[in-house]
């Protein structure tokens, strides 16, 4: 007997930690059969804005596009002026940067590990895993003065240079926590209900994956090696030693087992920084705010998030303000073609998993 | 039943007392200062001690956290869920985009003001607020809860019409709003 | 990299007519085409020549000469060479052509781009809303409209903002405070 198909509403109210979102749900019995994405809760047009402020003001605005993982947005905004202008960045702001930026995956990751485990209802990891971020972000707080939003990698360089003994701080917390991501292995990987609850669930196959563009763990975890900083290196990841995790699962554990790993290799990449940081300035000076312009062109610039590749394009016309900022989400490709696709055939307590392991963030896919 | 003053004191006291130590916050992070809320919620800052915990509908909730600016859109939900609430039930508007737009005075799509469409109790400036200035303003709100000083829903009955016009304004005549109907 | 450049130049040039092309330093190469070819050229750069990802597409309004450029980043992971394909439309009566049948994400820039710069895209299929609800008027990406005059139209604004004081300026004077030394070499 076929049953009648009801229509069911997930969100706006945070479905699982990833922002307002909301998914209408097309069910029978217990299963999808159609869904369908609806998003703009967050929409505060940045890219409007930006193009009413001057070079600087609008770098200010940057960090605000997706608030789990703020630094790769400044990084990008950096390198696009940068490239547009010519501007060189010294050797030291370099290692900085890619410091900053690998401390900003983990603490995401972190976050992540709360909201894949939330959402299927484990919520001890939550308590461990967001607690112990503070500890980042405390590393954070001293070297730029915000938890959040940092505004630290700004075009020309570093704002400031690193406080006395920070690189001690920073292996310290690096030593204690590489200590409980192996808890949370017990925790998490080794939980028959994870397992079960992943194992074969929120499949995105090669086809599928090469289809809608996609980027980031999801990608590797069905088994293809990409990444931006092997693929289109930035900063000094050319002289990094890492190694990019895959799996061939495409499913929620897969993905999950390339996450773990990850995590892994950007402690390895902190150290590996930190051990080859070589003196010097750390900031190239821009000009007057008020009167920087930046010759006509235009640049399109990327960077390896926690939730794949996410892109910039900045056009200037040669005036004070950016003619056009637009930035380029995992999360835009992932949350709503692909999202609306893979849904299809799923259990609706699956949902926010799905969401989770995708690497949904609304407030980057709105802007 | 309770008819001379002295015993009205009391039992207010003792109603304020209970309110002010179960404090239930909607998990509903309506703009970026949600992101501040799990670290307060757990481990280090842990705010379950002081009675403030997450609840997952409207009915069961004490507090509408407004985590950050609104945007038109969710304006018209977080209305109908402040309206769905339960008294007793308190505002909190988070972060300096509710209280002047913050950054984003300019901008087409969020509101500026957050006091013109629901009763605020406490406002958090900062952008972000740290989590112990969230804890300081949910000190704040169990103060003028046990002073009797924290009546933001009574306001909000006795001058529905001022709140609901200033909503229309900006929704217009297109989006329906249920009546508020207690 | 100069190789793989000149290779995709000569490619290119063979299969479509008025495509110019300039070179920049670096991994990134720019083409710029007709639009009627734009799916043609896109489905040749995905199947013949490996270039599977479509990073972006971006659009950007040029007011004073009264076109839209719309930017297509396409990365392909073998010759590790980001290619842009740029066209411009008419801003008023401008058709972009569909690709969302080339790469399903497509179908979000597109329904991005109709919402908001008002472009035309030919045959898209998708939901009449993406981010804004209810929009009336001229959509907001567009260069005229005016997003300050908009807010201070349709929004309450709390005073104090206008006068646009310095906040060191400001303590001074309403609340007589003195601010602290160190403070004030950062003073207008």
């Amino acid at each position: 007997m076929r049953e009648k198909a009801t229509t069911l509403y997930i969100g706006p109210q945070h479905p699982g930690i990833t922002g307002n979102m909301m998914v209408r749900l097309k069910i029978e019995g217990d299963t999808i059969v159609k869904a369908t994405t609806e998003v703009g809760y967050l929409h505060r047009a940045f890219e409007k804005l930006q193009e009413k402020r001057n070079w600087l003001q609008s770098f200010t605005l940057m960090c605000r596009f997706c608030v789990p993982e703020t630094d790769p947005m400044e990084e990008l905004y950096a390198r696009a002026v940068e490239t547009i202008e010519g501007r060189e960045v010294p050797e030291r702001a370099k290692y900085i940067r890619v410091m900053v930026l690998e401390l900003a995956r983990l603490a995401s990751f972190m976050l992540w590990y709360g909201g894949q485990n939330g959402s299927l209802g484990l919520y001890t990891m939550g308590q461990w895993s967001v607690g112990d971020r503070n500890y980042i972000l405390d590393l954070f707080e001293e070297l730029t003065g915000g938890r959040v939003y940092h505004m630290y990698i700004w075009p020309g360089g570093v704002r400031r240079d690193l406080p006395k003994g920070f690189e001690q701080k920073v292996l310290k917390t690096m030593d204690y926590l590489e200590k409980r991501l192996d808890d949370y292995d017990d925790l998490m990987f080794d939980n028959a209900i994870f397992k079960k609850r992943t194992k074969g669930v929120g499949i995105v196959d090669k086809e599928t994956a090469i289809e809608h563009g996609v980027v980031g763990p999801v990608l590797r975890g069905c088994g293809i090696r990409s990444d931006i900083r092997i693929d289109d290196p930035y900063e000094v990841y050319d002289k990094l030693d890492f190694i990019v995790p895959t799996q061939e699962g495409a499913d929620i554990w897969a993905r999950a087992l390339v996450r773990r790993q990850e995590a892994r290799q950007s402690i390895r990449i902190i150290r590996q920084v930190i051990d080859m940081m070589p003196g010097g300035p750390v900031y190239n000076k821009i000009p007057n705010p008020q009167k920087w312009t930046l010759p006509k062109g235009d640049a399109y610039v990327r960077v390896e998030s926690v939730r794949g590749e996410v892109g910039l394009y900045a056009a200037s016309d040669g005036g004070l303000n950016p003619r056009r900022i637009h930035v380029r989400g995992a999360a835009y490709v992932h949350a709503i073609t692909l999202l609306e696709d893979v849904l299809v055939g799923e259990n609706i307590a699956d949902v926010s998993a799905i969401m989770n392991s995708l690497g949904t963030c609304p407030p980057e896919i709105e802007r | 039943m309770i008819n001379d003053k002295n015993s009205q004191k009391i039992a207010d006291f003792i109603k304020n007392w209970a309110r002010k130590h179960s404090i239930w916050v909607l998990a509903y992070g309506t703009g970026c200062g949600a992101i501040e809320i799990p670290p307060t919620m757990t481990s280090r800052y842990d705010a379950e001690r002081l009675g403030v915990r997450g609840a997952a509908t409207p009915r069961q909730a004490d507090v509408l956290l407004i985590t950050g600016y609104l945007t038109t859109k969710t304006l018209k939900r977080v209305i109908r869920v402040y309206e769905q609430m339960q008294d007793p039930k308190y505002v909190i508007g988070f972060g300096s985009c509710t209280i002047n737009g913050g950054m984003y005075y300019d901008s087409y799509n969020t509101i500026k003001v957050l006091d013109k469409y629901l009763p605020v109790d406490v406002y958090i400036n900062g952008c972000m607020p740290r989590p112990e200035a969230v804890l300081a303003g949910f000190g704040k709100l169990q103060q003028l809860i046990a002073e009797g000083k924290a009546n933001g829903a009574q306001k909000y009955k006795d001058d529905h019409e001022y709140y609901r016009g200033n909503l229309r304004k900006i929704i217009g005549n297109k989006y329906e709003m249920p009546l508020y109907n207690w | 990299m100069k190789e793989i450049k000149a290779d995709l130049i000569s490619k290119i040039k063979a299969s479509f007519d008025n495509v110019t092309e300039k070179d920049y330093d670096g991994n990134r190469l720019d083409f710029h085409v007709e639009t009627r070819i734009i799916p043609q050229i896109l489905t040749y750069l995905k199947v013949n020549l490996g270039y599977i990802h479509l990073s972006h597409i971006s659009c950007v309004d040029w007011l004073e000469d009264g076109e839209f450029e719309i930017v297509y980043i396409v990365w392909s992971p073998e010759d590790k060479l980001k290619v842009f394909i740029k066209t411009r439309i008419d801003r008023e009566t401008g058709v972009l052509p569909n690709i969302d049948m080339i790469w399903r994400q497509a179908n979000t820039y597109e329904r991005e781009l109709k919402e908001m710069f008002g472009i035309e895209v030919d045959g898209l299929v998708a939901a009449d809303e993406f981010l804004l609800e209810d929009w009336e008027g001229l959509p907001p990406m567009r260069r005229d409209f005016d997003t300050e005059a908009y807010a201070d139209e349709t929004f309450w604004h709390r005073p104090g903002r206008e006068d646009a004081m310095d906040v060191r300026e400001a303590i001074i004077e309403r609340s007589r405070e003195e601010i602290p030394d160190f403070a004030k070499k950062y003073s207008r």
